[in-house]
């Protein structure tokens, strides 16, 4: 199967910075991936490289057979590659209707018509269906977290990438939404990468995982092996500890609480 | 040549008292003070009030000019401008505001006829062909004196350096103990001070009528711009590299020409440099 | 906040009070000033339009006004056209400049781009009078000829091309482009994420605000029979700005209101116009302080809830 996005030597500096050194990785289609790795890894970078939002100094990036350089985000958006913010960014001042209504505007999906129908079909996908109606200025966090789900899928992505979708949620909030990941990920077919630190829900929903530390990837693999890859446990608890404590990467990540 | 490198002093001396008044203030508190033109315009009739009406000695009626003006700007900030600070548009407009209502107050009160306003000395001194007043030398002088004064408070003193941390980070200076919404006020009555100390300097030799203000105004926030908000030494350059093309485009070109300067100036930074050419961070 | 029935009808008795204006008060001066309170509401419109939906605030909007007043002056005094071309070829001068404007500053964020556009209407007043061969420099151009001689006629031209304006700014900014400039209001970042082209929505908005910006220049020029640099103020732009909120951001039938109440108002201090500075000083505060949603706007949207 050929690779839906192919990443090759990604790098960017921030001047003294190297944010992101030399990635490499390749996702097939309708895969489900984590992107782990502590604060600072570069997850987010990548994110922001991936999508547009940076540009990269050296490396490659092929969607879909075609390369994504120099490309601006709206461009890259409408090949098929869509993404969430850690920070969720509604449109405020709109309704949650209309916040999905913009996406439902941009003409990958433009021609299919109706966009407040469509709108309102993704907002039912999500969970939001009866909050159509109210201003994103009031809705609590989780549910922002959905709306930027269905703003996402509003543009028929291929590919989606998922930035800390769990991140500030409670735990009752938490299944739900993995669930519907899940759900959407059978029903639509896409691709996934996502950053997440709750390794016990990522580790639910991944095939594979990418470990990043320092802006490089240091370990490739089934969720399984990640956790107790060395290099994963050094980034995540540093090395002089390992073996004391009780840390759920060392232990069991995939098991009870 | 004498004439352009004296007249292009005295004029960039006067714009960096201006434009350092306007840079403190946005750089401080992040408020663009389109009533900056009025502080500079007040000073001059306050002069003119202290000593052709109350006959007050020039040095003491300068002196509470200055007072005056400073701490009417102090008054502005905390009665017009601290309720409004969460929108920078508000702010913006009610500044404009206070500088349309000064004018029409020195409109009504003086007319619009130019008043005289003495000057400290009153020889002309005559070089190499060329006559030059006294009175815009002494200005030359006391406006790179009050410029290096400033300077000196800034890094010297608690003040200044507290006036610096609240430039850099206002809350992080709040935690540290230093009021923000006192230095806010401080420091617009030290702009409008300083504005008011250059409008009663070129009084002497500038026309004196209310809408003084407006074109000061203009330059200071051009300078301010190019030589990036916040950044008093970008002002400094700034207002160097304003007076001397203003002064040489006005003999060689033509006063029209030189008019044009400040705006396209504004304009060129804001394209090719937003947070102007000398300025650390971007201001927004 | 799509147009219903309600909100049409409402327009449609705003647009017979305002037919109706010329009968109820016959006499010329009146109807004058409400010609030129009309300009004001097309500028007010047009400057709402780009500003008001997207946030992105326009503070050069007398570049459009002047350069179109220009134009018009140029091709009739210079060039000898007849009037009715101006209404053509301002607007189109309108959209030429809000192009070269536009591109390099978009770009920017909100205050820079509010002051690189002001500074550019400030370049071009003095370029105005620098040209003073082809402009008439602080004179300006005199002897416009009007585009209809009788003033009932021409106010029933600037309410008409008012109407006109309004009619298809508020059908667009009630259509999926008025849902994008409102979301590029709320986050330009969101914006691309969903796929839209934030440049060309933005430029596309400020050419349609030039080119009704421009139309309101050529029809103000061509009723005060002159042109000068004082187009190009910055005085008018934050006029027109006043107005805007006044009449309420984003509504683009509140700034014709705006624009209307103020102007009548100003003119009903001329017997006073030392204090009409002042006053307009005064509502501005008050706006400022009391009523930052404006006040037609939201008082027809209290009256249409009780329609309701």
């Amino acid at each position: 199967m050929t690779p839906l996005l192919r990443v090759e030597g990604l790098s960017k500096r921030f001047g003294g910075l190297h944010a992101v050194k030399n990635i490499s990785f390749a996702l097939d289609p309708g895969s489900v991936t984590g992107l782990l790795g502590p604060n600072g890894a570069g997850k987010t970078t990548v994110f922001n490289l991936l999508t547009g939002f940076l540009s990269f100094d050296t490396g490659s990036v092929e969607f879909d057979g075609r390369p994504l350089a120099g490309l601006p985000p709206h461009r890259i958006v409408n090949r098929g590659l869509a993404r969430t913010f850690q920070l969720a960014r509604p449109f405020q001042g709109m309704t949650v209707l209309e916040n999905v209504e913009v996406a439902c505007l941009a003409p990958r999906v433009n021609r299919e018509g109706r966009p407040r129908q469509r709108a309102r079909v993704l907002l039912d996908q999500v969970g939001l269906g009866n909050k159509a109606d109210t201003v994103v200025d009031v809705l609590p966090y989780g549910d922002l977290r959905r709306l930027e789900i269905a703003r996402a899928l509003a543009t028929r992505p291929r590919l989606l990438l998922l930035d800390e979708p769990f991140a500030g949620l409670g735990t009752s909030e938490i299944q739900p939404l993995a669930d519907l990941i899940s759900v959407l990920h059978q029903r639509e077919g896409l691709a996934i990468l996502i950053i997440e630190h709750k390794l016990r829900e990522l580790m639910r929903l991944v095939r594979a995982v990418i470990a990043m530390d320092f802006g490089e990837v240091v370990a490739v693999g089934e969720p399984a092996m990640i956790v107790r890859h060395p290099r994963v446990v050094e980034a995540y608890i540093g090395k002089a500890e390992l073996g004391q404590g009780d840390t759920d990467i060392a232990r069991d990540p995939l098991g009870a609480a | 040549m004498l004439q352009i490198l004296v007249y292009g002093a005295v004029i960039s001396a006067i714009y960096a008292m201006l434009a350092v008044g306007f840079t403190l203030i946005f750089g401080v508190a992040r408020i663009l003070n389109l009533a900056h033109g009025s502080f500079y315009a007040l000073g001059a009739y306050a002069t003119y009030t202290f000593t052709q009406v109350l006959h007050l000695p020039l040095l003491f009626a300068a002196v509470l000019a200055v007072a005056g003006v400073a701490a009417f700007g102090i008054a502005v900030e905390r009665v017009l401008v601290r309720p409004l600070r969460r929108s920078s548009l508000a702010v913006l407009l009610i500044t404009l505001a206070v500088a349309l209502m000064v004018e029409q107050v020195l409109l009504l009160s003086f007319g619009s006829e130019a008043r005289n306003v003495p000057s400290v000395i009153n020889a002309t001194y005559h070089f190499a062909g060329v006559d030059i007043s006294a009175q815009r030398i002494f200005a030359l002088v006391a406006a790179v004196l009050v410029l290096i004064g400033l300077w000196v408070f800034m890094q010297q003193t608690r003040l200044g350096a507290a006036i610096l941390a609240v430039s850099q980070d206002a809350e992080a200076a709040q935690y540290m103990g230093i009021p923000s919404d006192r230095i806010y006020s401080i420091v617009m009555g030290l702009s409008a001070g300083i504005a008011a100390a250059a409008g009663i300097l070129v009084a002497p030799f500038q026309t004196v009528i209310p809408g003084m203000g407006l074109l000061p105004l203009v330059k200071a926030f051009a300078i301010v711009v190019v030589g990036g908000l916040g950044s008093i030494p970008g002002s400094i350059i700034g207002a160097l590299l304003l007076g001397y093309s203003e002064t040489i485009i006005a003999f060689k070109i033509s006063i029209e020409w030189s008019q044009i300067v400040s705006v396209a100036a504004v304009l060129i930074t804001l394209i090719l440099r937003p947070a102007g050419f000398f300025g650390k961070r971007a201001a927004f | 906040m799509r147009g219903s029935s309600v909100d049409w009808l409402a327009a449609f008795l705003a647009a017979v009070a305002l037919a109706a204006v010329p009968w109820l008060f016959a006499n010329n001066y009146i109807v004058g000033v409400m010609t030129v309170a009309l300009c004001f509401g097309i500028w007010a419109a047009s400057w709402d339009f780009m500003s008001g939906l997207t946030g992105r605030e326009n503070f050069g909007h007398s570049l459009f006004i002047g350069v179109g007043a220009y134009t018009a002056g140029f091709l009739n005094v210079n060039y000898g056209l007849s009037p009715w071309w101006s209404l053509v070829a301002a607007p189109g001068t309108a959209v030429l400049f809000s192009l070269i404007m536009g591109f390099p500053t978009l770009r920017l964020k909100g205050p820079y781009f509010a002051l690189a556009m002001l500074s550019g209407a400030a370049v071009m007043q003095n370029l105005t009078i620098i040209f003073s061969v082809y402009t008439g420099g602080q004179d300006g151009l005199n002897g416009l000829d009007p585009i209809l001689d009788s003033p009932l006629a021409y106010y029933y031209l600037t309410l008409l091309l008012m109407l006109a304006a309004v009619v298809i700014l508020k059908l667009l900014a009630n259509s999926s482009w008025g849902t994008i400039l409102r979301a590029i209001r709320g986050d330009e970042a969101s914006c691309q994420a969903a796929g839209i082209n934030v440049t060309f929505y933005k430029i596309a908005a400020l050419m349609i605000s030039a080119a009704f910006a421009g139309l309101g220049g050529a029809l103000y020029a061509h009723y005060q029979l002159q042109v000068g640099p004082d187009l190009f103020a910055i005085v008018l732009s934050i006029n027109i700005i006043v107005m805007v909120y006044v009449g309420g951001l984003g509504s683009i039938y509140g700034p014709v209101g705006g624009a209307i109440l103020l102007n009548v108002l100003t003119e009903s201090l001329r017997a006073v116009s030392e204090y009409r500075l002042w006053v307009y000083t005064l509502i501005l505060i008050f706006i400022l302080f009391f009523m930052p949603q404006g006040l037609i706007a939201p008082l027809w949207r209290r009256v249409r809830g009780l329609l309701q």
